[in-house]
């Protein structure tokens, strides 16, 4: 079967009117103005693939620049049901590579993801020199405090000074850190690099004992001795890197950024039962009774609940992706003093309530 | 031409013989976009491979969606050739990021952790790289035209751009300082030059097109715009003062004391007068954009004939509206049909008069880049 078609022969915008006929192993065309040229099966690509009532074009890897346009339906359809190879577009074997350089991608990025979020931030932060860590530790509490009083006293300080002195008692090689009271009305305790600890207002209120705020302070202590702030800082950071790389955005888009939260939260759920286990041991070393530790959780506890959504998936799925362990767990791990230990107070009397009125 | 009744060429096909005007070699041009089925599933595997890429396929689903458009926007019943590929667009992204983007984070990430969130050396660093970016702005915009014309085929024949992408980045950061320092009012101006220069610079293999014409034709519309938009804004901010005081009157449960209702009130305005100046004044203003597209076809020339572009502003406003629509509600993963609307609106309307003496074009031997775009993805101008 010879049909008519148009050849471009990719150095001139010259129409030239050919015939074209194929066989098993070619397709043959020549024209007034074009010398017989064969083109071999095998080196015929489709610049589309095959549409109703628009124009078919091959090209050829001998000639990449030249273009042979067919028009002739029934030619078309003979040529691609011999050789199904020239539909173009995507093909099962375009899409199994893709999903096969996908997968090998996505490996690779969860390989280096691994290696950012668990392996090299730890030692990366210990190696960071002490006037770094004070440094980044005073201006990210410069940060964070921005426009909110820090509540002083000469007795809340002292105060302050003795409860760390009595929770070092036991356990003497404890991080130095400075402990500061800010007007802030929600209930937290932070530690920053280089041993900052802050303590917000709200939480010195709703602690009743000396016990209760020393078991919260032994855990920010316990964030600071294991150096949790500045390994999360040299995490993030990485993990900027990592996300900026593989997406070529600054900061990564919407998957991978879910990726990494859950892989960051996930992580912080391990620090804070680190910090938890360092807390309870200074506490048994200190020889203060854990049970202010357990009063003040279950406190925690009790106003999670009053704030918790009765759907219990919701529930569920808070408990998942929250930063600290299930409150209940922590908990469970607190145990007395071992029998036979008079437990000490954590403060006086007059020192706790020079504390609690810090803030006026 | 026997093939004439061999081949009924469809819509837009060579021109009957009665067609061609004196000399028998010149040929009249007819555009038009003949829609082709594919582009969904091609947008449905470019959203799939995107998410699990974390958008790394973009480069290549870009690549797909462009060979559709292209295919479909015929001339003469030829359609157009994309032969760009998805690995020249990541090379090019691979070399920017490497060479640019990377040494930057790098350096100001080490400068902050070394001195601090407000070291001098951070702060210096971290202008000289937003200095850059403003002066290679237009760069990235010549050199992501260029790489889309030298990936642009019909008849065998590629377009290019044969000036220099330094000139036209330069020239482009001087209309940038005369746009903001003359409040908008060099706008005119400043792009009938940087449009003059680059459809100077533009071939269709060794043939040039030409750009000639003043921005003074511009200036009635851009004045009227102007002006409406400076009343729209006073007459914005009139309307809520004045709205306000009257809900005020009749909103019983009011207190403006009371944190949570003065928010609420200010929310409210605030939302009203947002969305009212993201409406009217982009529509407004595509009174100036109709006006402008439709001189510079006026300007352009291509080997003797004369472009036209009947574009008015309803249309543009049309256009927008819908577009934002599909991309609002497709998340933005319908954007390829965006595109293809737009180019669809730009085709419909385009048109060429006079007749080319086509066969005399040859492919020209300028030099082609090898990687695409790596700064424009970067700085996200004109690489979509």
């Amino acid at each position: 079967m010879a049909v008519s078609a148009t050849y471009y022969d990719g150095q001139s915008a010259k129409t030239r009117e050919v015939t074209v006929s194929a066989d098993g192993t070619s397709v043959n065309f020549s024209g007034s103005e074009t010398l017989p040229t064969r083109w071999s099966i095998a080196g015929l690509h489709a610049i589309d693939p095959p549409a109703p009532d628009q124009p078919y074009r091959l090209t050829h890897d001998e000639t990449p620049g030249a273009r042979l346009v067919l028009r002739d339906a029934a030619f078309i359809a003979a040529l691609l049901a011999r050789n199904p190879q020239l539909k173009g577009g995507y093909t099962k074997r375009d899409i199994s590579h893709l999903l096969g350089w996908t997968i090998g991608g996505l490996a690779v990025f969860a390989a280096l993801g691994y290696l950012a979020i668990y392996v090299i931030p730890g030692p990366i932060a210990a190696m960071l020199p002490q006037s770094w860590r004070d440094r980044t530790g005073t201006e990210m509490e410069h940060a964070m405090s921005m426009g909110i009083t820090r509540c002083s006293t000469t007795d809340g300080d002292r105060a302050i000074g003795r409860l760390l002195a009595n929770l070092a008692e036991g356990t003497p090689d404890m991080p130095p850190v400075s402990v500061h009271v800010y007007e802030i009305p929600i209930i937290n305790a932070f530690a920053l690099n280089g041993g900052h600890i802050i303590v917000t207002r709200k939480l010195l209120e709703t602690a009743d004992k000396p016990e209760e705020l020393a078991g919260v302070l032994a855990h920010e202590i316990g964030h600071v001795a294991h150096k949790h702030p500045e390994t999360q800082m040299v995490r993030l950071a990485g993990m900027q890197v990592l996300t900026s790389l593989f997406s070529g955005t600054n900061g990564g888009n919407m998957s991978s950024n879910m990726v990494f939260m859950a892989a960051l939260l996930q992580q912080t759920r391990s620090t804070e039962a680190e910090a938890d286990a360092y807390a309870r041991d200074m506490i048994e070393k200190a020889q203060i009774d854990p049970e202010g530790m357990k009063s003040f959780f279950e406190k925690l506890l009790k106003i999670e609940k009053e704030h918790a959504s009765d759907s219990k998936s919701l529930h569920v799925l808070g408990d998942l992706l929250s930063t600290h362990p299930g409150t209940e767990d922590r908990i469970k791990e607190i145990e007395p003093l071992p029998a036979g230990v008079t437990p000490k107070p954590a403060l006086s009397d007059e020192d706790w309530k020079a504390l609690k009125k810090i803030c006026g | 031409m026997t093939d004439s009744s061999l081949f009924p060429a469809p819509q837009g096909g060579r021109p009957a013989p009665s067609f061609v005007p004196a000399s028998p070699r010149l040929e009249s041009l007819k555009f038009s976009y003949v829609k082709r089925s594919g582009l969904l599933k091609i947008t449905l595997i470019n959203f799939v491979f995107n998410i699990l890429t974390l958008s790394l396929y973009r480069f290549w689903g870009k690549t797909n969606v462009r060979k559709h458009i292209w295919s479909s926007i015929h001339v003469n019943g030829e359609p157009l050739e994309y032969t760009g590929t998805g690995m020249e667009l990541f090379k090019g992204f691979i070399f920017v990021f490497g060479l640019i983007i990377l040494p930057f984070v790098v350096l100001s990430a080490v400068l902050r952790a070394v001195y601090g969130d407000n070291s001098p050396a951070a702060a210096a660093v971290s202008s000289l790289f937003g200095l850059f970016v403003y002066v290679m702005l237009g760069y990235a915009i010549y050199k992501a035209r260029k790489y889309q014309l030298t990936r642009t085929f019909w008849r065998g024949i590629r377009g290019n751009l044969a000036g220099s992408a330094m000139t036209y980045s330069l020239t482009y950061f001087g209309s940038m300082l005369a746009k903001g320092f003359s409040l908008g009012w060099a706008t005119p101006v400043m792009n009938t030059v940087l449009h003059e220069h680059i459809t100077n610079d533009m071939r269709f293999g060794d043939a040039a097109f030409k750009f000639k014409g003043r921005a003074g034709p511009l200036y009635g519309t851009f004045a009227l715009c102007w002006i409406m938009t400076g009343v729209l804004i006073v007459a914005g901010i009139f309307l809520i003062v004045f709205a306000g005081t009257v809900v005020e009157k009749i909103w019983p449960g009011l207190d403006k004391s009371k944190d949570t209702s003065l928010i609420a009130w200010l929310v409210f305005w605030g939302v009203l007068a947002f969305i009212s100046y993201m409406l009217f004044i982009p529509a407004l203003w595509s009174l100036y954009s109709a006006k402008q597209m439709r001189k510079f076809a006026d300007y352009t020339r291509f080997d003797g004939a004369q472009f036209k572009l009947e574009a008015t502003a309803g249309s543009i406003i049309w256009l927008s509206v819908a577009n934002l629509l599909i991309f609002i509600f497709t998340l933005g993963f319908g954007w390829p049909f965006v595109q293809q609307r737009t180019f669809r609106y730009m085709i419909d309307r385009l048109k060429l008069e006079g007749a080319i003496d086509l066969e005399r074009i040859r492919q020209s031997s300028l030099a082609i880049p090898t990687r695409g775009e790596g700064l424009a993805d970067a700085f996200d101008v004109g690489a979509w």
